[in-house]
């Protein structure tokens, strides 16, 4: 195996062991989703909702139990993998500057972070979508996966950012908290009679939302590009936390590492 | 590869935080298979200086040169909690491009921690985890070593086990300095560097004063 495989396998395994060690995401994967989307099912009305889904381009009028569970949904994931991310950045820093310094390459160590998150997030989307049809059958439950999913990795990476920039969990915590309650707040025609008013769109749960609501209740059309809102937003705030981790890793010695004198050990 | 007859050359290096100057033209160099100490009071930038060596800071003016591959193991133990102790040897052996983990191996045995190699790190004592911070700067047995305070934690047993690796170090060619603030570590070392007012202030330890033979400090 070369060394650039066998490099970039040991940190994506490892990045992926850590997640699989850390027990309050897990509980809360396990535990959080169902009682979140349970508790919606049970109590909140199935009165019809009736809003402009741009997704498709028409008004649609859906089941709001159902509405609910789906933006329950988006709000649960992202919570979850935004502050799995957060955790994972913010801890790792100074372990990931020595690896880097001992020559471990930072592209290697980022794209690690990238895998382990890709994995852990279909797992976890495809949970909430398991939940959601233990209760009712949304039409397209696939994409109902990938639209989460897609929620998963827009938190994801603003999870990475803070935890680049955040010197404080709990801190970290209350932004994500926020930011997740609001955005899907916003997004939901149930809990806000304006969602689909201009500008809801600049917020990071747009798409991912569109996508899931147009997964749940419609079977024609597929919204292609709102599907890459998510990875869009990904894509910035990584970018972001990127910068801050190259920055923040720097080797500041003048002669570089690789043209230092290496010795082999067997 | 041509080398330098120096294993660290440290010229003129200052460093400010603020309005704080920490360190005010900083010069020495050491050869290979030295065993140098910075000494100084809390505070006096020791731990700054030894980031500037080893890259993790710039310094804001001066230079720093290395003869060969440096090592480097900071004072606060730089872990994974979630991963083993043979889980971040191999991490490390991949960092480093070695072949194998058997320096990784020996120095398990030789500071005392091989039976936790299937143990996760936080489930470690604080000692046990600073030999394994030891451990990461030394595996690849690199030319120039810089050491932290490196035995905080360490019982009294492990801590003379750590002097005999120094020494062994030493005795192969390689480069060790020790930031320390224990007045009889001096005696272990061929050169004490005392950092004061922002200044190392070369001088000769007190086994090289004696003519003592290296190794017999062990």
């Amino acid at each position: 195996m070369n060394r650039t495989k066998r490099g970039l396998r040991t940190g994506a395994s490892f990045a992926l062991l850590e997640h699989a060690r850390n027990h309050l995401a897990l509980v809360l994967v396990v535990v959080y989703i169902p009682l979140w989307l349970t508790l919606e099912h049970v109590f909140v009305t199935p009165a019809p909702a009736r809003f402009l889904l741009r997704a498709t381009g028409r008004t649609v009028t859906v089941d709001g139990n159902h509405l609910t569970m789906v933006s329950g949904a988006v709000n649960t994931v992202t919570l979850i993998v935004g502050f799995m991310m957060f955790i994972t950045t913010f801890k790792s820093l100074a372990f990931d500057r020595r690896l880097a310094s001992a020559g471990y390459p930072r592209t290697f160590l980022l794209l690690s972070k990238v895998i382990a998150m890709t994995v852990a997030s279909a797992l976890i989307a495809g949970y909430a979508t398991a939940v959601i049809c233990w209760y009712w059958d949304p039409v397209r439950p696939g994409l109902l996966a990938l639209g989460l999913f897609t929620a998963t990795v827009a938190y994801g990476g603003i999870g990475i950012l803070l935890g680049a920039f955040l010197r404080n969990e709990l801190a970290a915590l209350f932004v994500i908290i926020m930011a997740s309650l609001l955005d899907t707040m916003l997004q939901n025609p149930m809990s806000n009679t304006g969602a689909d008013k201009d500008g809801l769109q600049l917020l990071p749960g747009y798409g991912p939302t569109q996508v899931s609501v147009a997964a749940g209740f419609t079977s024609t059309d597929t919204p292609y590009g709102h599907l890459l809102l998510g990875p869009l937003w990904f894509l910035l705030m990584w970018g972001l936390g990127t910068a801050a981790f190259f920055a923040r890793t720097r080797n500041h010695l003048r002669v570089p590492r690789s043209t230092q004198p290496t010795r082999r050990l067997t | 590869m041509t080398r330098s007859p120096h294993a660290l050359r440290v010229h003129d290096v200052h460093k400010s935080y603020r309005s704080r100057r920490v360190l005010r033209g900083v010069s020495f160099s050491l050869e290979p298979g030295t065993l140098a100490g910075v000494v100084g009071e809390n505070g006096s930038g020791k731990s700054t200086l030894l980031r500037i060596l080893c890259g993790q800071i710039a310094a804001d003016s001066g230079s720093v040169e290395h003869g060969g591959s440096l090592g480097y193991c900071p004072q606060e133990t730089v872990l994974n909690d979630s991963l083993t102790v043979d889980q971040h040897l191999i991490w490390f052996r991949t960092a480093y491009g070695l072949e194998g983990t058997d320096r990784a191996g020996e120095l398990l045995e030789e500071l005392g921690f091989a039976e936790y190699r299937h143990t996760r790190v936080d489930a470690l004592s604080g000692g046990t985890r600073q030999k394994l911070n030891l451990t990461l700067a030394l595996m690849h047995d690199p030319d120039v070593l810089l050491l932290d305070e490196p035995y905080q934690g360490f019982d009294w047993e492990t801590y003379l086990r750590f002097w005999d690796v120094a020494a062994r170090l030493r005795e192969r060619g390689r480069c060790v300095l020790v930031v320390s603030h224990l007045a009889w570590d001096t005696q272990r070392l061929d050169v004490v560097l005392r950092l004061r007012h922002g200044v190392a202030t070369p001088g000769e330890s007190d086994v090289m004063r004696a003519g003592a033979t290296r190794g017999a400090d062990r």
